[in-house]
């Protein structure tokens, strides 16, 4: 099997990944919940997963990494947080649903800047034109179908100009890019654990500026005679018993990241995208959705062959890729692909080269069948 | 025998403390509080032995101090200590 679908998430882990999911679920209890071994190790596990986090992304206190079951929901708790009924947002053209939905729910006014693919400077003039009267920048670092690399600092320095807040998405970047919410300036950044952070699924992580509100209630393990959350940080957001097993997983998936480097990890995934690129664009049925500032993810079409389809036949000869509107379909407008959707190639820092040339060997394959 | 608590508005912050006062060379704990001090039901405190100025200024330099410090001698009950 060859697994190109690492934005949706990592299948292949870091050994110390497994092992410490094990570890954790024979010894650990609820963290901040009891006083003795196994509570006492599990919180222990917690806080040295904030730390690392805290370290990975350039934020000064662990207390500001509250811990989630996936992007979506910090991203939930985070747009809770700063948008009311008539809220005007602005976006990318890129937004996955996780951001969409919620901003709709909540019954936000959104605009768009930025829809031409691959094109960081129409993205930062359109940004810079519709940004007055916004009451929040919502921005997802890196394109979850397209891999187009948004020029996420330039956005982030003209919100703290026009004094705008910035919630960002990092759900492709996090574990590949350097995040480094500091320079971000923003009010939250918002990451899946279980993509390029590699730890298991129902895992995620919220980075807060200065808290933020409650979307769930309930025990925190302290001041309990309150009837509502409590005002610090982290506790406010982490209502009930945390996914122990999941954090001490995704601790060593984030040690695994440091130790390795992200610089690395991305020289790595470029590589691969390159070797994609070449291939692909020598198949005469195939269209690439490619260009500058991409991470690694391709997008492609195959003239008269249903995505769908596609990725089925892919999925036959043992090549997991993702196909359709990825929910993303702000995504697929912005690119004229909403129709038809695309396939999606996507890398990790465990896919190797054979994988890529197998996987382009078998869309041409799929070519050559159809015509 | 002396023991200081010092009490923690959170878990995070308490293992914080902790960690700050053993990287510092100073034995501590992370307990659950007892009941009787803690305010508002269920609360961590940092517990140390002894070279408790030392402690008490490492903390506060970092922004650590975030509830009451309480001393206990012996068999003795809890005395808040103040400063």
């Amino acid at each position: 099997m060859i697994y190109l679908d690492n934005a949706a998430t990592t299948l292949i882990k870091p050994p110390s990944v497994e092992r410490s999911v094990v570890e954790a679920l024979r010894t650990m209890a609820s963290p901040g919940r009891g006083g003795h071994q196994p509570a006492i190790k599990a919180a222990e596990t917690v806080f040295n997963c904030r730390v690392e986090a805290a370290e990975l992304f350039n934020v000064s206190d662990p207390e500001q990494i509250v811990f989630t079951m996936n992007a979506t929901h910090a991203l939930n708790i985070a747009i809770g947080s700063m948008v009311e009924k008539g809220s005007k947002v602005l976006v990318s053209g890129f937004e996955h649903n996780s951001v969409v939905r919620p901003l709709y729910a909540a019954g936000a006014r959104v605009s768009a800047a930025g829809r031409r693919l691959f094109d960081r400077n129409d993205t930062l003039n359109d940004f810079e034109s519709k940004i007055s009267g916004n009451d929040l920048v919502v921005c997802t670092h890196v394109s979850n179908v397209f891999g187009y690399t948004l020029p996420i600092y330039d956005i982030a320095e003209l919100c703290a100009r026009k004094g705008v807040p910035l919630i960002v998405d990092a759900s492709q970047s996090a574990g590949i890019l350097d995040v480094d919410f500091k320079r971000l300036k923003a009010k939250f950044v918002a990451m899946p654990g279980h993509k390029a952070l590699f730890g298991p699924q129902g895992t995620g992580i919220l980075i807060c500026r200065d808290g933020g509100r409650p979307l769930m209630h309930g025990g925190s393990g302290a001041d309990s005679k309150l009837t509502h959350m409590p005002e610090y940080m982290p506790d406010r957001l982490e209502a009930g018993t945390h996914n122990v097993c999941g954090i001490a997983g995704l601790l060593s998936g984030i040690r695994y990241v440091k130790e390795k480097g992200t610089d690395r990890i991305f020289r790595h995934e470029q590589k691969l995208l390159n070797i994609a690129k070449e291939k692909l664009e020598g198949i005469e049925c195939v269209e690439i959705f490619a260009g500058e500032d991409q991470s690694g993810v391709i997008s492609i079409r195959i003239s008269e062959t249903d995505t769908e389809e596609a990725a089925q036949r892919l999925g036959e000869k043992g090549i997991c890729v993702r196909s359709g509107l990825h929910c993303s379909p702000f995504a697929h407008r912005s690119a004229g692909t909403i129709d038809t959707g695309t396939i999606r190639f996507s890398f990790s820092t465990f896919t190797n080269e054979k994988n890529v040339y197998d996987a382009c060997r078998a869309v041409r394959e799929i070519c050559k069948k159809d015509r | 025998m002396q023991q200081y608590l010092f009490m923690s508005r959170s878990m995070t912050t308490a293992q914080r403390a902790a960690r700050l006062l053993e990287r510092n060379g100073i034995n501590a704990n992370v307990v659950k509080a007892p009941q009787k001090l803690s305010t508002n039901g269920c609360g961590y405190a940092v517990v140390i032995a002894g070279r408790y100025y030392e402690a008490y200024k490492l903390l506060s330099d970092n922004n650590l101090i975030t509830g009451k410090i309480f001393k206990r001698s012996n068999s003795e009950d809890y005395r808040e200590v103040t400063g």
